[in-house]
């Protein structure tokens, strides 16, 4: 029977996932934030708390898919630097070096897929607010906005860094130099 | 004009890494916001592995290649959750420490300096709101006098910024204020606090920010929302419902102490010497309203 149900490699089923923990919990701040913002309005009466707790779900969320299912699922990491002496900050990209670890198919897609659908779950729910005149809503929404438009673009950009390092230490072979040079492609800094 | 040119090239062939060369076609230069920018290392690896190596290995070894400069560990990729979660409790708590005890008004060589430093901090402490006020740009300008070493001394814990601090004490402060509300006036209460925090610390730091002061924008707003943290003792008293009187002398202290916070820590901001008084003067505004909001309720 297990073999018969088994899914292909790289559906989107938990149970291919080589860090179900990672991925559940992942999955779980992404949709308890838009679920809790969406129902609380109509059960829970009380705007501070599902203020509050949404907010709170979204930092979590933020948090976790920055630092912690980045680097697990897909193996991509980024960060904000401040250069004290000017004040200018920098964009920090890191990924995996190249053969180190197999990026599970299955992770990556569903990374992929939440990290692209969230932000238009609340595009739908500014444009819900605003169909409903419910104005006091959309700081809250604005900062949902916020958030995982910035994830979204920075994990993209971290990916398309990340393709062009391994692509330049696939191509100079294992010479030393080359090696160097694809491990500073690697993590790429650049001014914004 | 041609011998300009060539003195000009060799400057540039010495200093590559600054200038960017006349003739240079648009590949060359390190653009990554271009939208070709998923391609641009793959030119910029091709065309410096064809050059002379001499050039490559500078490249290599200055730091802004990332890589060689960060104070994370080198990889971060595969450390574990604990790892990970432990480094940015530690962060935060090393934030908190610094407005907890704002080390630059007390310790080091800038009490030695003044000599009267910890006597200005307890009148300010005793006095009205009007001499805190003048006490305070004394010191402020007293902290200045130190700039360069402060900025040498610029805590590691404050380069890199998080918005935990801010989020959590934002939220603490208009919970907690809105306890003693009017049940109908509740949210309007939570929303509106919570709005002026904000507000007022983008004001504080776009006023900062155009002084000149080389602090970056998030960073700035991360400080200020760690100096918050006094204040959210004041509204848990309030909260408590503290007796009026009592609540005065109190306050003020609270109020100070978050006054010092800040300018102990964005004294390092490197503001101008001359307009500290301009740059600290909002911020001192942004707490005495938040007191008296925490006053009042």
């Amino acid at each position: 029977m297990e073999a018969a149900a088994q899914p292909q490699p790289g559906a989107l089923s938990w149970r291919l996932s080589s860090h179900p923990i990672t991925l559940l919990t992942f999955l779980g701040f992404r949709i308890s934030s838009v679920l809790i913002y969406f129902l609380g309005l109509w059960i829970i009466q009380s705007m501070i708390m599902i203020f509050i707790i949404t907010i709170l779900l979204l930092a979590c969320d933020f948090y976790y898919l920055k630092n912690i299912a980045g680097r697990r699922l897909v193996g991509l990491r980024w960060w904000n630097e401040v250069d004290p002496s000017t004040g200018d900050s920098q964009w920090v990209f890191e990924s995996l070096e190249p053969g180190t670890r197999e990026i599970n198919s299955t992770d990556s897609r569903f990374f992929w897929l939440a990290l692209y659908i969230q932000p238009l779950w609340w595009i739908l729910m500014a444009i819900l607010a605003i169909i409903r005149l419910q104005f006091l809503w959309l700081p809250l929404v604005a900062i949902a906005l916020a958030l995982t438009i910035i994830n979204t673009l920075a994990f993209s950009r971290c990916d398309k860094f990340s393709q062009a390092g391994n692509f330049a230490g696939g191509a100079f072979g294992s010479t030393n130099l080359a090696t160097s040079l694809a491990s500073n492609f690697v993590g790429r800094m650049f001014r914004s | 004009m041609s011998s300009a040119r060539g003195q000009y090239r060799r400057a540039s062939l010495e200093d590559d890494d600054l200038i960017d060369p006349d003739d240079a076609d648009l590949n060359d230069f390190d653009d990554p916001l271009a939208p070709e920018s998923s391609r641009q290392p793959l030119t910029n690896t091709i065309a410096s592995g064809a050059s002379a190596s001499g050039r490559l290995d500078e490249g290599y070894l200055t730091s802004r290649i990332p890589g060689d400069d960060r104070r994370a560990p080198q990889n971060t990729i595969d450390e574990t959750v604990w790892e990970t979660l432990r480094r940015d409790l530690l962060a935060v708590w090393a934030k908190l420490k610094e407005v907890l005890y704002p080390r630059y008004l007390f310790g080091g060589t800038m009490f030695d300096s003044e000599g009267g430093l910890r006597g200005a901090y307890s009148n300010i402490r005793g006095a009205g709101l009007t001499g805190t006020r003048e006490e305070l740009t004394g010191l402020a300008s007293r902290v200045m006098d130190a700039e360069a070493l402060l900025q040498s001394n610029m805590s590691p814990g404050l380069r890199d910024w998080d918005l935990w601090g801010p989020l959590i004490f934002c939220l603490l402060l208009s919970v907690l204020l809105s306890f003693t509300a009017r049940s109908d006036q509740r949210d309007a209460v939570f929303s509106g606090v919570f709005a002026t925090i904000w507000l007022g610390e983008a004001i504080v730091t776009l006023q900062i920010k155009l002084l000149g002061g080389n602090i970056s924008f998030a960073q700035s707003i991360c400080i200020i929302g760690y100096t918050l943290f006094p204040l959210v003792i004041a509204a848990l008293l309030s909260a408590l419902k503290l007796h009026w009187i009592a609540r005065i002398p109190v306050y003020v202290v609270l109020i100070a102490w978050s006054i010092a916070a800040g300018v102990s820590i964005l004294g390092g901001s490197g503001v101008v010497k001359n307009r500290v008084a301009i740059a600290v003067y909002p911020l001192f505004v942004f707490y005495l309203g938040l007191g008296c909001l925490c006053f009042i309720s």
